[in-house]
């Protein structure tokens, strides 16, 4: 199976969050979060509703200490390496987490299956 | 209880500097460093979350900190405090104003109304059979625009109680229900205005106490629609529609922001005097809206130039 290459570890700071929409669909699916030399990647969508993308603007998914995921809507933190939301209206549920593959030349890619399973 | 709405929200925010950005891009005005208002003086004070002149936070964290109520005159004032000390503290600040919490648990206060009378007309519109409201010659929209919110509109809390929030409300402060949604809410609008509401409530668990969005009140669906349109020009993320609600019959338009709840923006709202029967339907899509629109990127038929 095919897998789709996302660019690069280094295209996202340490610390920061990119949105992706790998079928054009005009909204981000799925985001990506690194933290030092680890990303984290999960369905945008808030558990909360479970039909509305978390963040305010595009790739604004953390709270300035970069410490939480956010969910611009009502304020739900969740982990960034586990997704669980620790505080606001999903309190106790979680993001749902994507697996990645990064190479050894630090490429990030995701399978096509994985696309297809979240419906990303 | 003589209370005409919310005069301003203040909150306490983890992300000052978006926060700004988001009410200037929203259309209030810099009155002073943290106070952003609309025309009629109305509107929200943003501070950092450990700003040590806030109130307490709700165990949520919600980034509301307090909800400043404006009324009629000083004798307002006096009565609602002499009504709540009857079983809390009612604290006076320094401005006059008095503070306390309602039976919720989130913090009220209350203040010689800031509210300017406004003398502006409406959005105007023109039909068959009526007098045309914009006369001849004079054009309805322009691509030149920048947002004027009018008025501070309205906030909704997510309660855990919503039987104990609707009688703290009617009950000490003289609020009126002028519609419901079952088991959901009441939405309602303090003595001193005609307003659908300036309060609505969802009912949640105790987790989730804060605040759902507030809002404030344009011109009319048109500026509603453009000025949203102008927030997602500028890269912002809409919630929920444009739509028009059922209840209130205000146009709306939902956006996620850095405050932790939803702004929106909302026009035409009904006017109820205590004739008014209020009205009940259950939760859902169907009761919510009349209709939903979606925005989508700018677009016209026939493609780009030169293609037939
Ligand atoms: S939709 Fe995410 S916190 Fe409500
Ligand atoms: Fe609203």
């Amino acid at each position: 199976m095919g897998k789709l290459w996302l660019g690069n570890v280094s295209d996202i700071a340490d610390g920061q969050a990119k949105g992706f929409d790998p079928n054009h669909s005009g909204s981000d699916t799925f985001f990506i979060v690194r933290q030092g030399n680890e990303l984290f990647a999960y369905v945008d969508i808030c558990p909360h509703y479970n039909d509305t993308s978390l963040p305010w603007k595009r790739h604004h998914y953390l709270d300035s200490a970069s410490d939480y995921i956010v969910c611009a809507a009502h304020g739900a933190l969740f982990e960034i390496n586990n997704g669980d939301c620790v505080q606001g209206p999903c309190k106790g549920q979680k993001l749902s987490k994507i697996p990645l593959e990064v190479s050894s030349q630090q490429e990030i890619w995701i399978s096509l299956t994985t696309i297809k399973e979240f419906n990303l | 209880m003589n209370i005409i709405g919310p005069d301003k929200l203040i909150f306490g925010v983890d992300d000052v500097a978006a926060c700004k950005q988001f009410a200037l891009d929203y259309g209030l005005v810099t009155k002073d460093e943290q106070n952003y208002v609309s025309l009629d003086g109305t509107g929200i004070e943003i501070l950092h979350k450990d700003d040590a002149s806030l109130p307490a936070p709700l165990p949520s964290g919600s980034m509301l900190r307090k909800t400043i109520y404006g009324v009629a005159d000083q004798a307002t004032v006096e009565a609602i405090a002499a009504e709540l000390s009857k079983d809390r503290e009612v604290k006076t600040l320094a401005d006059g104003s008095i503070e306390a919490l309602d039976d919720l648990g989130f913090v009220l206060g209350f203040q010689v109304t800031i509210r300017q009378t406004l003398d502006l007309p409406a959005e105007t519109i023109n039909a068959p059979g009526a007098a045309p409201q914009r006369g001849v010659n004079l054009t309805g929209v322009s691509k030149d625009f920048t947002a004027k919110p009018r008025s501070l509109s309205h906030v909704v809390y997510f309660v855990p109680d919503i039987e104990k929030a609707e009688a703290f409300y009617s009950e000490r402060l003289g609020f009126v229900t002028t519609d419901r949604f079952t088991g959901t809410g009441p939405f309602m609008r303090p003595a001193g205005t005609l307003d659908h509401h300036t309060l609505f409530f969802l009912k949640t668990p105790p987790f989730m106490q804060g605040v759902e969005h507030f809002t404030f009140h344009m011109s009319g669906p048109t500026e509603v629609s453009q000025a949203g349109y102008a927030l997602v020009e500028k890269g912002y993320q809409s919630f929920w529609g444009p739509g028009r609600h059922i209840f209130g019959s205000n146009w709306f338009w939902y956006f996620k922001s850095p405050f932790g709840c939803n702004i929106e923006y909302d026009a035409d709202m009904d006017l109820h005097d205590d004739s008014w029967e209020a009205r009940e339907a259950l939760p859902g899509a169907d009761n919510s809206q009349v209709f939903l629109l979606q925005s989508r990127e700018k677009w016209a038929p026939g493609g780009p130039p030169g293609k037939p």
